[in-house]
């Protein structure tokens, strides 16, 4: 059987030769992780992966999770994997070790887990939104907090969700009306509706804690208002004991078009005014605080989608090459030429091709970013740490927005690559499509990392963010123009990278001087022209190491590898940047189209 | 009880395509994941298991090459106490023989009461175990699903014989066991295990610390020499089955009474 989640010799590729993971564990933040470590955590999460976590994929699908009087069950295959991923640690990998965690650096963590989430991650998301919650209270909370919550979320032993989102304040999550009252002991007294909520309800714990985002009475409107509060499914006595249950009840779940084995939960709290929640963090601070979740469940995000892209790129990698179909196209005229495997065929070879270089382009991405973090934890460089923190800030809604949407087209090619039996439910192919959906949809529509990247980011220090990314992109050309087999590539991104920093400030500009409209209707393509820079840069990245293993001698099966990584960055080069080109150029025709259309011109009344 | 457990690093055939390589003598190894042979993980968690009951030692060794050390760090991640990697350029080629002999040598350095092997290995002959247990002169017992530890002396075991029945027996210790998958649960390896042994030596005994000739192991000893490797031609006169599975199921059962498979 060949390999089914993730191309394992592309992981160590980015581990060992792109990003050189063994350079952490000098510092002494990570002095456990050297070479033998990391590979073995690799390996176990593969192994945990198709052996555990795989089998739940198709369960969590058909027979999902089901409601009944306020209680959620999951499949009973999750029970099983669950307990795995509680025994094995894998929630709290990157946390601080004194509370449960595991001081992993992030980039190790984010390869293991994009394993894990590749198998199933609508299961995943049990855990992921654990980690998150756990990692607010750790940020944010008291000692107290911190000792009667934390150690029980990073083991799993308790869940974890985040509520945000409300019937009426959505993308907009200013307009919230959950209120928190001063109880004048210490807790607050919560009321209002939640819905959207990942994992709110489920049979594997025992508790629940769900950061909640509530109006303090008297506190201003919109976010300036909003504070966040830890509200314990079952209440949690001062010695750490379980108390009552806290008023706050599943009333509902979501149908949905895919995870169906991750609940959506509709929570309704205090509706019997018996809902107590502690204040984490400063009152009315509460959006700063969430905004840290975010980030990390945007980048959580993109990694959902491309793990999905990776399956959907094995599998139907594995299918092109067995599934014989017509004959090979040079010997059309030949009525006794055999039928060969479709991967011989032209446009399934096309079709591979771009799967091949999003799903890799974009695991390389996501690593980086991961990279990036660790980066800043073993620089001691105040300014070095703000370079980097600067260029994650600006990553994040690419990785969320253009991550999804790649991936999404990747498993949309990976259906057409199987044809009709893409369409048929038997196939791994069709249930990754409708799962990775989602992916643009949540923590933020793609049209708000749009104009997160536009209204924020780009201008964000000044622009600092955009020119330090830029002198990244520019060493990395620099070094593919000193080789031979990249020098190519090199040159044409310099120009691409050109015109990108033009369209930034076409982009500012067009804003600035009263057509904020016109340049938010661009906010979107102008995301996707950075994408497309972004994965060029980590092609070219990759191709100019290839190259240089090549150079200087290779085992026949890395030459095969290398080989392959030349040949994504002159497809990239030769077909893809042309139309990147095209798109820069609509950007800056200032085209106001979609902002001048009467509305009623969309037609349909 | 101390406890050695024999392990072998093997093609992964849960995400491999295996095929014939060139010289029909092996498989393509170049773009294999490998990974600890299966009935070798269900041995090491025997072993951990006898031990958190009784109290002891498990000790994990494999004849391999360098990369061996991989799985051996695997297993002590696992839970084993100590590890141990038998290489020598001189162990390249071993049969059966050759590694049971070699193992022989490894078991004899040190007082072991048990020692377990899987049941066979996913490239094997599963003739290591019992091979193992004759050189040694120790009792020995195949397709092992069920230990009890009766006192010092003895073990209770159970063997899984044809027709899915059990066979129990009393075998006296020191002795050598083949241990059939089944037998328990593996456990995960977790991050914590990993870090625990990421950084420990693991010693290397090659043929020299173990005393042994280099005529007696590997190529030059083997009395076993693999000659090819094929995969049968597709053959006419296959009957493909269709229909519902109820029905292929009805079809398959009549087959078989007509045929004499069944009566």
């Amino acid at each position: 059987m060949a390999q089914i989640l993730a191309d394992r010799r592309d992981i160590d590729f980015v581990l060992h030769e792109q990003l050189k993971v063994e350079s952490l564990a000098k510092h002494p933040r990570f002095s456990e992780f050297n070479r033998k470590a990391v590979d073995m955590i690799i390996s176990e999460a593969r192994n945990l992966a198709v052996k555990e976590i795989l089998p739940t994929q198709v369960d969590g699908d058909r027979i999902g999770v089901h409601f009944d009087n306020g209680k959620v069950t999951v499949p009973e295959s999750f029970h099983k994997a669950w307990k795995a991923i509680k025994d094995g640690e894998w929630l709290a990998m990157i946390e601080d070790p004194e509370w449960g965690g595991q001081g992993m650096p992030r980039l190790v963590a984010s390869v293991a887990a994009s394993y894990l989430m590749s198998a199933n991650f609508a299961f995943m998301m049990y855990a992921g939104l654990t980690h998150g919650a756990g990692e607010l209270i750790e940020s944010f909370g008291t000692d107290k907090q911190k000792k009667l919550f934390l150690k029980k979320m990073f083991s799993g032993e308790w869940t974890g969700t985040m509520l945000l989102t409300e019937p009426e304040a959505g993308s907009d999550v200013g307009a919230l009306t959950t209120s928190a009252k001063p109880n004048g002991d210490g807790t607050y007294s919560i009321t209002g509706n939640k819905i959207f909520v990942s994992g709110g309800e489920h049979d594997m714990a025992p508790n629940i804690i769900h950061p909640v985002l509530a109006r303090i009475e008297g506190a201003p409107a919109g976010t300036a208002g909003i504070s966040l509060f830890i509200v314990p499914k079952i209440w949690v006595n001062d010695d750490g004991s379980l108390g009552e249950p806290n008023d706050a009840v599943c009333t509902g779940i979501e149908e949905k078009m895919g995870i169906h084995g991750s609940t959506t939960a509709s929570i309704a709290l205090g509706s019997k005014g018996k809902c107590r929640g502690l204040l984490l963090g400063e009152a009315n601070k509460g959006m700063r605080a969430m905004f840290l979740l975010m980030n990390n469940a945007r980048l959580m995000v993109g990694d959902q989608a491309l793990s999905c892209a990776s399956a959907s790129y094995m599998h139907s990698l594995n299918y092109a090459r067995t599934r014989v179909q017509g004959r090979n196209l040079s010997q059309m005229m030949a009525r006794n030429a055999p039928a060969v495997p479709i991967i011989q065929h032209p446009d399934v070879r096309r079709m591979l091709m771009i799967m091949k270089i999003y799903v890799e382009s974009l695991r390389s991405l996501s690593a980086y970013v991961a990279f990036c973090f660790d980066g800043i934890e073993t620089s001691a460089d105040p300014e070095e740490k703000a370079r980097l923190q600067g260029i994650i800030d600006f990553l994040i809604p690419i990785q969320k927005a253009y991550t999804s949407e790649r991936a999404f087209d990747v498993c949309s090619l990976g259906v057409q690559v199987y044809g009709g039996y893409g369409y048929i439910r038997e196939y791994p192919v069709e249930q990754l499509l409708r799962d990775c959906r989602i992916t643009s949809i949540y923590e933020g529509t793609n049209g708000i990392q749009a104009m997160d990247l536009f209204a924020r980011k780009l201008g964000q220090n000044g622009g600092r963010p955009i020119i330090d990314l830029g002198d990244e992109i520019r060493r990395a050309i620099g070094a593919a123009a000193d080789v031979e087999r990249t020098a190519g590539m090199a040159e044409k991104m310099e120009q691409v990278l050109l015109r990108l920093e033009e369209v930034a400030r076409h982009m500012g500009m067009t804003a600035m001087y009263g057509n904020l409209m016109t340049a938010a209707a661009h906010a979107h393509p102008f995301l996707e022209v950075c994408g497309d820079v972004v994965v060029g840069w980590m092609l070219m990245w990759r191709a100019r190491v290839a190259a240089e293993a090549l150079a200087a001698g290779s085992k026949e099966k890395d030459a095969v590898y290398y080989e392959g990584q030349l040949k994504n960055a002159e497809f990239y080069t030769q077909i893809m940047l042309p139309v990147t080109m095209g798109r820069i150029e609509a950007i800056l025709s200032g085209s106001s189209v979609a902002v001048d259309i009467p509305e009623d011109a969309f037609g349909g009344k | 009880m101390e406890i050695l457990v024999c392990v072998k690093r093997v093609p992964d055939s849960a995400e491999n395509e295996i095929s014939v390589g060139p010289g029909g003598a092996d498989i393509r190894r170049e773009d294999l994941v490998y990974s600890v042979n299966e009935w070798d993980n269900y041995a090491v968690e025997e072993a951990i298991q006898i031990v958190e009951r009784v109290g002891g030692n498990v000790t994990v060794v494999s004849v391999g090459d360098t990369e061996a050390e991989e799985i051996v760090r695997r297993e002590m991640a696992m839970g084993a106490n100590q590890g141990l990697l038998a290489t020598d350029a001189a162990f390249t080629g071993s049969d059966g023989l050759g590694i049971a002999t070699i193992l022989e040598a490894v078991a004899r350095k040190t007082k072991y009461d048990l020692i377990l092997t899987g049941a066979q290995a996913d490239d094997g002959a599963a003739q290591v175990g019992g091979m193992l247990g004759a050189l040694l002169d120790w009792p020995y017992a195949s397709l092992v699903n069920l230990i009890k530890v009766e006192g010092d002396k003895a073990l209770r075991i159970g063997r899984e014989i044809e027709g899915g029945s059990q066979e129990i027996s009393d075998i006296e210790l020191p002795c050598v066991l083949s241990i059939q998958t089944g037998i328990n649960e593996p456990r995960y390896v977790g991050i914590r295990g990993i870090r625990k042994v990421a950084s420990v030596e693991i010693p290397v005994l090659d043929g020299g610390a173990l005393g042994l000739p280099p005529e007696t192991v590997g190529a030059a000893g083997a009395r076993v020499r693999r000659v090819d490797y094929f995969v049968p031609q597709t053959g006419a006169g296959a009957e493909m089955l269709t229909g519902s599975t109820e029905e292929v199921a009805g079809k398959l059962v009549d087959l078989l009474k007509a045929k004499g498979g069944i009566k």
